[in-house]
């Protein structure tokens, strides 16, 4: 085989020295001339009614460009990167489903200015019984979040029978496992900057997806595709959460009603309250293994609380469940996983999807397993690893590429190096 | 008292959306000077993509990294390559652009295989040479382009790439969710304060399967970054929301790792080469953060005997535990 040139060096990064200097444009440091600054209306209440908006004296305010509520979306006023469901502001006689839902957006000569108007723009609400614990929120009578009910996805997968094989086990470990919430937290809070040119509006924004921006913009005002430019600006950090809709429709929206450049940067606080979470999840294990610590038969339910709106919530859930035996070998399995609405913020995309909830859970029990029938962690792991031309649990035939156990073997032998112990 | 403690984990990932069909694409245009331009729509978020898809590039072209210029994500622009996310950038995009840059390969190479006689599997491009292999026969890169050029022949090549999955059956979930996985192994040494229940994380070894490194220095950056992101979730980082609303909204209440709470990383990478990757490659950027709360987890078992059910792990409840096992 001929040996690579490029692939395979660690060569420089191509962004390496506009970092470094400083010099890298963020969508906070792009200026325009006569540019607007814009600014969200947000909910302070987790589940009510928009009974009423009254705009009036913010739009009086001198410096004040346009003040937009619900009414005035042109498209379907509603985003959502799997189920569109969420509304882009909320309309009146419309509802709240959690704190930070966009109740009016402004555009204003200064911040300052557009955040003085905010505070005359008035809201009569009426509150409605919220929902904050996703297993009362599966019960039935509790408070409806969405009208198709509060379990939004549930993804089985099973394979054998674990009740039978459970019996028949050396040992079997129990246990629930539950995982916090988890910011984000990237250097850089959302930002973007929207402008009409001739009849394309331009959206310059950090995201992990300019394609589906596009496709989100163009939905809610009502444009073709060809009609929306989204570009991204360097981006500094994502880790999922700028894969759902941040800034990007809000000022689309303003630059066209302004016709205006306009500019919105969330404060950290914006950011950690308008913007998607980790899935605080809840895991209840079951596994069983042989005498010699062959895992039989693995039984769980993952219960993830996607707060008020989808997100990427049916997918977590769904790579949950797929993720949940491990890489191991797992003749029958019974695995359950439930996304549900409640009316706590948004959880949505985080870096592993997932699967580190899960893992904390399998990598447990394992080492559960392993203490009960006398073997070590690392036995009973390199056991049980997948290897080629075995099945995983949704009866995936793994041909090549399964690197578990040269990473296992990889990792003993150098821990063992370092921390000078026998693994 | 301070006890230490070694823990294990693994975790594997599928690259790319769930049983879904989740295709990039990518255009690629050799330039009279034997330079390139490749236009992406992915998304670069710092992790470093545009750097990966320029090298796949290069090396397909047969140029030097200088000569490969790369316009990424702009919908005005660049072709979609869906989201950055499900760590499929590296497999499905570097797949997309390695078509695209072979396509645009293959006006020269077949131009070169008409000047030089041959047929055209004959001819590989490799440093701007393109040569008949087998024979002495070669032709450089610039003048094979110029004749190129003389035919009124351009070289563009578009190239998209969707992994081969199956959707999960609704009630079995049989299927096949991804084309590949990511696999990995990661060792957590901690030390744990049984006055105060503080929990220090000393070292952490990983060894992390990535099909093929297209740029070692970036998976081991990737690996750095997700062990602080999952040492973070496991012990220190959590929204606190009470009746639906955050508690602490600020960086001073929401805790990330600092420099000092980061314990040396031993990063190993392991190369089982996927054979539908380009160049052999996978992906790295989730499954870094994957195994570091329940290696971490699993450490402090083997430290104080408690095992660990919540993250993040807080030190008052790791205290109540252990003496409640001590007075058990």
């Amino acid at each position: 085989m001929v040996e690579n040139r490029v692939v395979g060096k660690s060569v420089k990064k191509i962004d390496a020295k506009e970092k470094v200097l400083g010099t890298a444009l963020y969508a906070a440091d792009i200026k325009k001339k006569e540019m607007l600054y814009g600014k969200i209306l947000t909910s302070n209440i987790t589940h009510g009614i928009l009974k009423s908006i009254n705009t009036e004296k913010a739009k009086a305010v001198k410096g004040v460009h346009a003040v937009l509520t619900g009414e005035d979306v042109p498209g379907l006023n509603s985003t959502g990167m799997i189920i569109r469901d969420e509304p882009v502001i909320v309309k009146k006689g419309d509802k709240i489903r959690k704190i930070g839902d966009t109740l009016a957006i402004i555009a204003a000569e200064t911040e300052e200015i557009a955040e003085n108007a905010l505070k005359m723009i008035e809201v009569e609400i009426e509150e409605l019984t919220p929902v904050f614990c996703p297993y009362e929120a599966m019960k039935e009578g509790a408070p409806q979040v969405h009208e198709k009910g509060n379990i939004l996805s549930v993804r089985k997968i099973i394979k054998g029978d674990v009740e039978d094989t459970f019996s028949k086990c050396a040992a079997v470990v129990e246990g629930t496992f539950k995982t916090g919430i988890q910011e984000h937290a990237y250097i850089e809070p959302e930002a973007g900057i929207a402008e009409v040119v001739g009849d394309v509006i331009n959206v310059w924004c950090c995201t992990q997806n300019p394609h589906m921006d596009r496709k989100e913009i163009a939905a809610n005002l009502n444009v073709g595709l060809q009609k929306v430019r989204v570009i991204q600006t360097t981006t500094g950090g994502g880790f999922g959460g700028k894969l759902d809709e941040s800034v990007q429709i809000h000022l689309a929206l303003l630059a066209k009603a302004t016709n205006k450049p306009v500019k919105m940067v969330y404060s950290r606080e914006e950011s950690i309250i308008y913007t998607g979470k980790r899935h605080p999840i809840t895991m209840k294990y079951k596994t069983g293994c042989d005498a010699q610590g062959m895992l039989l038969a693995m039984e769980c339910e993952i219960v993830a609380d996607t707060g008020a709106y989808a997100s990427y919530g049916p997918g977590v859930a769904t790579r949950c469940a797929v993720h949940a035996t491990g890489p191991y070998y797992v003749p029958n399995v019974k695995i359950t996983a439930f996304c549900i609405y409640t009316n706590n913020p948004r959880s949505g995309a985080f870096r592993g999807f997932g699967v580190p909830q899960v893992a904390l859970a399998h990598e447990s029990q394992l080492d559960m397993l392993a203490e009960k029938i006398g073997i070590t962690p690392y036995e009973i792991r390199i056991k049980n690893a997948l290897r080629p031309n075995m099945k995983t649990a949704t009866d995936q035939l793994l041909e090549q590429s399964v690197g578990i156990t040269k990473t296992l073997e990889a990792a003993k032998t150098r821990a063992e190096q370092l921390l000078k112990i026998r693994l | 008292m301070k006890k230490k403690g070694v823990g294990i984990a693994n975790m594997w990932y599928g690259i790319g959306n769930t049983g879904l069909p989740n295709p990039a694409s990518a255009y690629v245009e050799l330039l009279d000077d034997g330079t390139a331009i490749v236009l992406t729509g992915c998304a670069d978020i710092g992790q470093g993509s545009d750097t990966i898809l320029a090298q796949i590039a290069a090396e397909e072209l047969g140029i030097d990294m200088d000569d490969v210029a790369l316009i990424s994500a702009d919908t005005g622009v660049t072709p979609d390559a869906g989201k950055t996310s499900a760590s499929r950038q590296t497999y499905i995009s570097g797949n997309a652009v390695r078509f695209a840059a072979r396509e645009a390969k293959g006006v020269v190479i077949d131009e070169a295989a008409r000047l030089l006689s041959v047929d055209p599997e004959k001819i590989t491009l490799r440093n701007k040479i393109l040569t008949a292999e087998g024979t002495e026969k070669s032709i450089s890169l610039l003048d094979c382009l110029n004749e190129c050029r003389k035919q009124g022949k351009l070289t563009l090549g578009h190239g998209s790439f969707n992994p081969e999955v199956i959707a999960l059956n609704s009630e079995t979930g049989e299927g096949k969710p991804y084309a590949c996985y990511g696999f990995a192994t990661q060792v957590a040494e901690v030390e744990v304060d049984t006055e105060t229940g503080d929990i220090t994380v000393l070292r952490m070894v990983c060894a992390h399967d990535v099909g093929k490194a297209v740029n070692p220095s970036n998976v081991e950056g990737q690996i750095e970054g997700g062990v602080s992101n999952g040492l973070g979730y496991c012990l220190t980082e959590e929204i606190v929301v009470e009746n639906g609303v955050i508690k602490n909204t600020d960086l001073a209440t929401y805790l990330i790792p600092t420099s000092l709470d980061v314990p040396e990383i031993e990063s190993i990478i392991v190369e089982d080469p996927e054979m539908t990757g380009p160049f052999m490659a996978k992906g790295v950027g989730e499954p870094a953060l994957i195994p570091t709360p329940a290696a971490i987890a699993n450490a402090i078992y083997d430290a104080v005997g408690v095992r660990v059910t919540e993250l993040p792990v807080k030190k008052e409840t790791l205290l109540f535990k252990m003496l409640k096992k001590e007075v058990s």
